[in-house]
């Protein structure tokens, strides 16, 4: 046989078993090339909006090609080591290690380069309709056409050829180190050592759950008010980080193999097929891939957590603004208010008007406050709220010594909450009204002009309110004293008087802030957008990185025991009942990182989630199944190989 | 009684062009409660009987019983089901699964058969006490040693007491003193159990400590020799003879 007929056999061969490799590989350029394509695509200036955008694009798309690259190391490490047997063969049969490099080299560069071009092609194609879906989530109107940029093109072949040379060089220094007889020995080598279930082990196990789970209590309590410093926040949230971090490498070092021990030693001895495939073979392989796992782990914890909170945020974004105006447009000057009510009617347009006074009044909630975060100025005597009349606001209808507090946000709720009743004091100039404070309503009724930061608006019976007017602190008092809130009546009309809005406002005063909440949730989904989208891309390609990795070491594992399937359907189990005990291996093999990455990045936006907006249940869960959905199939895809394994191991 | 008939077995392996006859017509009787051994040099078709009358293979032509059942004509899910209750499997390399301990690989037949926790682990102390393995039964297969292992690999074939225990070169891999000591073990399980025991080996000494010889060549049955109430020492010396007929090789002149 000529070389030239062995490299075409090797390739054939290799082609069935590494499927999925090929597979990665022309995923990975393509996502790659669609996503420079995108970078040097004249119509993104948009979508990109800003030099911020801009450059975390190109941030993106190095991770891109560093989780690419490492992926393809590490795959290709894998794959070295299994055809080492092949290589000491030739090596025996009097070879040189330059000519078996060769060979390899040949053989990858087809294998590699046919899937650059397949993948460029892929991308190529696909880059329009990521186009489309990246101006779809970032509201930008523009029609995505297709754009061939021979730039991306030059990029994305540097870039791959880049990592093709550090593979040749890998397999090289594999090549030169190895004596044949080493290279006999690799797999065996590489075999788990089995010993009893160590005293270490146990104390490793209990300490990585320990520490894991007081990760987790302190990310509960993170912006609870227990930690009212920023040097105190920031110890908190590194040791969360690095607890979490090394608690997950213990738990797969020790936990694991401690766990299942404790249920086999309650067997006895006694174990059925399904407990012999699952429990026994993990105990020991969890532990060799303590450090792979961890990885995995924590950048799926990273990526699900990241993802979830851009969503989070993306998703608030209408609820959000309605934070900041508390109507569909707010003014502050009546000027203003008239023009663009004019305009409006012009247009046909039915709106409903809301007028509110607002007053800057010091207000003394010493007895409310019930944290104190020093780090966070103000002095409790002298809080600036903004106050306004009952009558101003339905439903509510106070006597003359209540006060209830309307409008709070989420985020100044975790670092300084209010008791549910107490006494203030409401100062003018001169006078001081002790009021009862009732209680506090989540309604925003004004525009965040008058809230000074997200603090709640106090609402006074009118004759209160009468009095504190007459007697107000002057340097206090906001240039404007009024609000003016338009809500449009028939929603379809909304994006119509947006657009009025938007003309108009040109020619209003701009001294005087007004806003559109339209327009505000509009350019947080922007650029909340943007992120997301990115963190998407980079997470959708960590998780077939990272799913091809779990399941190639499966392909190893499943060989390594192919002899344990031997030995049990000699001893009549049908392959039914060792595919059964094998879906419960994958189970736990897939399910354990998943599991645990879920499990971290929930406590991870639960902790943090009330910085990013006002929704977390929908978003959250939502990227949470989509993850678990897409991860689930390479464990399905390592279940038929093992299906395969198993039917070929007996005959 | 007769507990394993095999009649006119054959064996090819190949396709249509290059096909090899391994079991050419061989016809085979086993007495209930014997101990068999079957010789044969390489390549002679003793490993492919072993694992055809074992069902692990499937025999091209002719049938094969044991006890009154034809196991030729089964389906791989009764043929699983027949082996887990009825047959018991040495192997030379042990074929021990090393993530269990030794007491977990012994008891694995007896988690197919839902035997009752209890039974079985008076079972497992008596045939473990017996095989001198009891005291390293929460130990890994690694941390043993060979003789060990292959007492393991024994009592798993005997646990579940199946009615025929076919074992393929059990002393291959073992020292001579471990391999005496397996092969006493055996033969003594053999007598007390009443276990019937078909073991192939090359090893004359290990074949000596059966009842009966067969030897195979070229895919049939080339002879029998029945030890009667020799000792083993002259049971020996007419192995040790029909074993030079057999395997010089032959010139044709």
């Amino acid at each position: 046989m000529s070389i030239k007929q062995l490299i075409f056999r090797n390739l054939k061969k290799n082609l069935k078993n590494y499927y999925l490799y090929v597979f990665a590989l022309i995923f990975s350029v393509a996502l790659y090339f669609a996503f420079v394509t995108l970078q040097f695509d004249p119509a993104l200036d948009e979508a990109k909006g800003s030099v911020k955008g801009a450059a975390s694009m190109r941030a993106a798309s190095v991770l891109l090609v560093a989780i690419v690259s490492i992926f393809l190391l590490y795959a290709n490490n894998i794959f070295i080591k299994r055809r080492s047997q092949e290589i000491g063969l030739l090596q025996l049969i009097g070879m040189t290690k330059n000519r078996i490099f060769h060979i390899l080299s040949i053989e990858n560069f087809m294998l590699y380069y046919s899937s650059l071009a397949i993948g460029s092609f892929i991308g190529f194609a696909a880059s329009k309709l990521i186009m489309m879906i990246l101006f779809k989530i970032t509201k930008v109107e523009t029609i995505a056409t297709l754009n061939f940029s021979t730039h991306a093109l030059i990029q994305t072949l540097i870039v791959f050829t880049v990592i093709y040379i550090f593979i040749m060089l890998m397999n090289f220094l594999f090549i030169k180190k190895q004596s044949i007889l080493s290279l006999f020995n690799v797999l065996s080598s590489s075999q788990i050592k089995i010993n009893k279930v160590s005293f270490v082990q146990i104390i490793i196990g209990i300490v990585g759950i320990c520490l894991i789970v007081s990760g987790y209590f302190v990310s509960t309590k993170l912006f609870g008010g227990d930690f009212s410093t920023m040097t105190e926040l920031f110890i908190a949230m590194i040791y969360i980080l690095s607890s979490v971090i090394i608690g997950t490498y213990l738990f797969y070092k020790g936990s694991v193999t401690f766990i299942f021990n404790i249920i086999r030693k309650q067997k006895n001895g006694y174990l059925t097929v399904n407990e012999v495939l699952s429990l026994s073979s993990l105990m020991f392989r969890m532990k060799s891939n303590a450090l792979l796992l961890t990885i995995i782990t924590t950048v799926s914890a990273l990526a699900i957590g990241l993802l979830s909170l851009s969503y989070i945020a993306y998703y608030s974004a209408e609820k959000s603004a309605e934070n900041y105006v508390a109507a569909d447009f707010s003014m502050t000057v009546k000027e203003d208010a008239e023009l663009f009510k004019q305009a409006l009617n012009s247009h046909e347009i039915a709106y409903s008007e809301r007028v509110i006074d607002v007053i800057q009044v010091e207000v003394d909630v010493r007895n409310l406050i019930e944290t104190k975060l020093e780090e966070i100025n103000f002095d409790p005597n002298v809080m600036l709220l903004s106050v306004i009349s009952d009558d101003a606001i339905q439903n509510v209808d106070l006597s003359t010594e209540e006060t209830i507090f309307t409008g709070y946000s989420d985020i100044l709720q975790k670092f300084m909450s209010f008791k549910d009743s107490g006494k203030i004091d409401l100062k003018g100039k001169e006078i001081n009204i002790p009021q009862n404070y009732l209680g506090l309503k989540k309604d925003f009724v004004i525009s965040n002009y008058f809230t000074n930061g997200g603090l709640p608006t106090a609402i006074v019976d009118d004759s209160t309110f009468k009095q504190l007017k007459n007697d107000l602190v002057t340097e206090i008092q906001k240039e404007s004293s009024i609000y003016i809130g338009i809500t449009v009546k028939n929603e379809k009309n909304l994006e119509k008087a947006n657009d009025i809005y938007t003309e108009t406002s040109e020619k209003l005063n701009n001294v005087s802030p007004h806003s559109s909440r339209l327009n505000i949730s509009n350019v947080q989904k922007k650029n909340m957008g943007m992120i997301m989208f990115i963190v998407g891309f980079l997470g959708l390609t960590f998780l077939i990185t990272s799913g091809c990795i779990l399941y190639f070491k499966q392909m190893d594992e499943s060989e390594e025991e192919k002899s344990n399937y031997t030995i049990l359907r000699k001893l009549g189990f049908t392959q039914g009942d060792l595919l059964k005990g094998i879906r419960i291996k994958q189970l736990f093999n897939f399910g354990i990182p998943l599991t645990i990455g879920l499990l971290h990045s929930y406590f991870a936006v639960q902790s943090g989630w009330f910085l990013f907006g006002t929704e977390i249940w929908t978003p959250m869960i939502l990227v949470m199944v989509l993850y678990t959905v897409l991860y689930s199939i390479f464990g399905l895809l390592s279940i038929l190989y093992y299906k395969r394994v198993i039917r070929e191991s007996l005959y | 009684m007769t507990i394993l008939t095999g009649k006119k077995i054959h064996k090819i392996y190949g396709n249509k062009f290059n096909k090899q006859e391994v079991l050419k017509a061989l016809d085979i009787n086993i007495q209930k409660g014997e101990f068999v051994s079957i010789m044969g040099p390489s390549g002679s078709g003793k490993t492919t009987l072993l694992n055809v009358l074992s069902s692990i293979d499937k025999v091209s032509n002719g049938s094969i019983q044991i006890g009154d059942k034809e196991i030729t004509t089964m389906k791989e899910k009764q043929l699983a089901e027949f082996r887990k209750r009825n047959l018991g499997f040495i192997f030379q390399e042990y074929n021990l699964l090393d993530t269990l301990t030794v007491k977990e690989n012994i008891l694995l037949p007896l988690s197919i058969t839902k035997v009752p926790k209890k039974e079985a682990n008076q079972k497992f102390k008596l045939l473990a006490e017996e095989l001198g393995i009891y005291e390293v039964k929460d130990k890994y297969p690694n941390q043993i040693s060979g003789g060990q292992k292959q007492r393991t690999s024994a009592a798993r074939a005997f646990i579940h007491e199946p009615s025929i225990i076919f074992a393929d070169e059990p002393t291959g891999a073992l020292d001579s003193k471990s391999a005496s000591d397996l092969l006493m073990k055996l033969s003594e399980l053999n007598q007390k159990l009443k276990a019937t025991i078909i073991m192939v080996t090359h090893d004359m000494a290990a074949a000596s400590f059966s009842n009966r010889v067969i030897f195979i060549k070229d895919g049939g049955i080339y002879s029998h020799l029945n030890k009667g109430e020799q000792t083993r020492q002259t049971f020996y010396q007419d192995i040790m003879k029909t074993q030079g007929v057999l395997g010089g090789v032959h010139h044709e002149h």
